[in-house]
């Protein structure tokens, strides 16, 4: 019974430690208690004690009761401590007595007599149920009185606990007693071994003495209990604490998966009638107000440098380097290209909420005229940044898409928009496209805009794949060449181009009654299609970029209007095998089936990616 | 895991031996009485145990307090499979005679080695010049 000696003598170490903390505190009135022969405490009568409690101070009198504290153990010891519990207290007439006090307190008489000598005060009681209220289902153990009350104050100093940063008891509280197993996904092999180490300690258990204590295997540890259940319950707080969250989603994503994943697995298991489900608990991080909020860098006006706070939340922090004395001098430029990683994380974080809200309500009308002015914003974010004037405007969408985390922003909003916001984004794209290739040299990220700009070229009108094309072949002013020779020499550009021909020549293809479109219309395709070609043949090879997709209907789309020789020169650049133009081309007007090309191009863009 | 589903802590393994793994290699065995947030230890009745081979020699510590940061792993002993193993126990004496006797052999093997490499113009850079991860 050392054991059990010295978790008692912890338990009042405890105990008096709060005492002596807390000596200023009014004594309230009887309180706690709960004392439970069972060994499950029922946490909602502890409150109810304390609230119906006439608010008498005593003073003087510190009220004599038998109180029960519980050691947090692990789950084989608590089991073997719960019983030789019962077995305390069904065989100590006083605690019984005691026990039947406590009840009858409990209707309001002012104090509570026990047997037992103990000089506990209520308040720390109060306090201890409120550590406990958590810990339910909590069973409680006479506390014997000793001759003397050793101060045995383990562990290091404790912080002066508020009872205001306990939380409430966890959604779904599983009994203690059973396996880890059904909580945690044990490796099989370990989770048998735990259940028959756990048969067979329970029935050995029912043959052994409850006295004697351990299994033969397991010594009374003199040296146990050293941290004592305040010092854990210290040590888990600040655990949780690290872990609350506001968005579990996104900062806990994995956990969260996992949650859902076992949570739909048992329910399958339910659904297929095995009867005795498990609830898994999941893992709530309650809100606990952090104890001060502190700066982890202080800086003092007028001084240097900066100072470093360390505190029980961090350590010191690192500090920087750069003084932040001498900001204001720096060129507008600076300032403006912060500006414009500003306006991109904020719409960034706008749009990943959106993704998430798609995620997770789907068909709701209510919610999807809420996303669509989510994405309104977002685009007009986008497309303004602060000024109206349409030239700005196209500078701000331009600036975003200078930097590497604007285009993939772009990337993914383009997925999302409307038709023609998205045709309207990808007409600037098109028409800045020399700029963009130019400021792209550095990241070599314009890539990943082809995909979602190719899918909105699908969609495109003729009209405007003509302004999209248009836009290539402006000759710049104060400058020679065109656009088209830059875009050539880019891989980005030049599968934009194809993608582009390609999406035209099916128009007109289909179409194949060419009144669909205008004459006007029709002729200014077929200049922007010689005028291509022939840019095309007269680059060097070397100096053709390699487009991501090659569209399969190009080259009949260049057969069709321009000459043999360019032609040849055109399938030489565009890697064609030379059987395939004599089948397609030598002026053949034909319409080819749109099916099989775009499972070509499909095949093709299928390979590349 | 009972008060925190999911997470990893290490209240349950409190009052347990435990083998402890340390950064610089050594191997403690004690019962961990207290940790804190950092996952720093306190250990009891620690030994220290040296690996040689097929052998091991225990060498009596008393009480630890490792620093968290220095911990590589560490994992409960289960006490009834602790003396189920086929490794031989010495005495402290032979195993540090064992320990100095491997390690000569080793530095012997590392500076043929290096010499080896001197002779045909290349160099290893030695683990110590560099980062410790």
């Amino acid at each position: 019974m050392a054991r059990c000696s010295q978790n008692l003598i912890d338990s009042q170490a405890v105990l008096e430690d709060y005492f002596l903390d807390n000596e200023s505190l009014p004594v309230e009135e009887m309180v706690v208690g709960a004392v439970n022969p069972l060994g499950k405490m029922d946490c909602s009568e502890d409150s109810n004690l304390m609230e119906q409690g006439p608010g008498k101070p005593c003073g003087h009198q510190i009220p004599e009761k038998a109180s029960r504290i519980h050691e947090e153990e692990d789950t084989k010891e608590e089991e073997e401590e719960e019983e030789e519990k019962e077995e305390n207290e069904l065989g100590d007439p006083a605690v019984l007595s005691a026990i039947h006090g406590a009840q009858r307190g409990h209707k309001g008489s002012p104090r509570l007599k026990a047997p037992s000598g103990l000089g506990i005060s209520p308040v720390s009681l109060h306090f201890l149920c409120q550590t406990m209220d958590y810990l339910s289902p909590i069973s409680f153990r006479s506390t014997f009185p000793s001759a003397s009350s050793p101060a045995r104050h383990f562990g290091p100093q404790l912080p002066s606990p508020d009872p205001s940063l306990f939380y409430s008891p966890p959604a779904s509280w599983p009994p203690r007693f059973s396996l880890p197993s059904h909580r945690t996904q044990l490796h099989p092999q370990h989770q048998r071994i735990l259940q028959k180490q756990q048969q067979e300690q329970q029935s050995g258990h029912k043959h052994q003495s409850p006295r004697v204590g351990k299994l033969w295997s397991q010594k009374p540890d003199p040296y146990a209990g050293l941290m004592n259940q305040r010092e854990k319950d210290w040590v888990i707080k600040v655990q949780m604490v690290q872990l609350q969250s506001e968005n579990p989603e996104l900062d806990d994503y994995y956990y969260q998966e996992y949650y859902q994943k076992l949570e739909r697995k048992q329910a399958d298991e339910e659904l297929f009638g095995r009867r005795g489900r498990m609830e898994s608990p999941k893992l709530v991080t309650p809100y606990i107000q952090k104890a001060e909020d502190y700066e982890s860098v202080v800086r003092i006006e007028g001084s240097l440098g900066q100072v470093a706070v360390s505190t029980c939340f961090g350590p010191r922090r690192a500090i920087d380097a750069v003084s932040h004395g001498s900001q204001e001098q720096d060129s507008a430029i600076y300032n403006q290209k912060l500006q414009v990683l500003y306006r991109i994380e904020k719409m960034f974080l706008q749009l990943l909420k959106l993704e998430e809200n798609q995620k997770g309500m789907l068909a709701k009308p209510y919610f999807y005229e809420l996303q669509r002015k989510q994405l309104e914003k977002i685009y007009q974010a986008l497309r303004t940044g602060d000024q109206d004037n349409s030239e700005e405007a196209a500078n701000g969408f331009l600036q975003v898409l200078s930097v590497r985390k604007g285009k993939v922003l772009v990337a993914r909003l383009l997925l999302l928009l409307p038709q023609d916001q998205a045709v309207h984004l990808v007409l600037s794209i098109t028409s800045h496209l020399p700029f963009l290739i130019r400021r792209d040299t550095a990241d070599q990220a314009l890539c990943m805009l082809f995909k979602p700009m190719g899918k909105c070229i699908n969609l495109l009108a003729f009209s405007e794949l003509l302004q999209g094309l248009q836009g290539l072949m402006v000759l710049q002013p104060g400058s020679q060449e065109r656009p088209i020779t830059v875009v050539l020499q880019n891989q980005f550009g030049i599968s934009l181009l194809y993608s582009l021909l390609s999406h035209g020549e099916q128009l007109v293809s289909l179409n194949c009654s060419l009144k669909q479109h205008s004459s006007s219309d029709l002729a200014a395709w077929t200049d922007m299609v010689v005028l291509i070609a022939w840019e095309i043949s007269h680059m060097s090879t070397a100096s053709l970029a390699e487009p991501l997709v090659v569209p399969s209907n190009l080259l009949s789309l260049f057969c069709r209007y321009v000459d043999k020789q360019i032609v040849h020169q055109l399938e030489a650049r565009m890697d064609y095998a030379p059987v395939a133009t004599d089948l397609t081309c030598l002026g053949k007007l034909s319409c080819p089936p749109p099916t099989y090309q775009s499972v070509r191009a499909e095949v093709e863009e299928g390979k590349i990616h | 895991m009972n008060y925190m589903p999911g997470t990893a802590s290490l209240i349950e393994d409190i009052d347990k031996k435990h083998l402890v793994l340390l950064r610089d290699g050594r191997t403690l065995i004690g019962y961990l009485r207290s940790i804190d947030q950092f996952a720093n230890l306190v250990l009891h009745q620690t030994v220290e145990r040296i690996h040689v081979g097929k052998k091991y020699g225990d060498i009596p510590r008393g009480i630890f307090v490792v620093r968290g940061e220095n911990v590589v792993l560490l994992g409960e002993i289960d006490l009834e499979k602790e003396s189920d193993t086929p490794l031989q126990q010495v005495s402290i004496e032979e195993i540090l005679e064992e320990q100095r006797v491997e390690q000569q052999t080793k530095q012997e093997a590392e500076r043929l080695k290096v010499q080896a490499l001197k002779e045909r113009g290349l160099s290893i850079p030695r683990a110590d010049t560099l980062d410790e991860y």
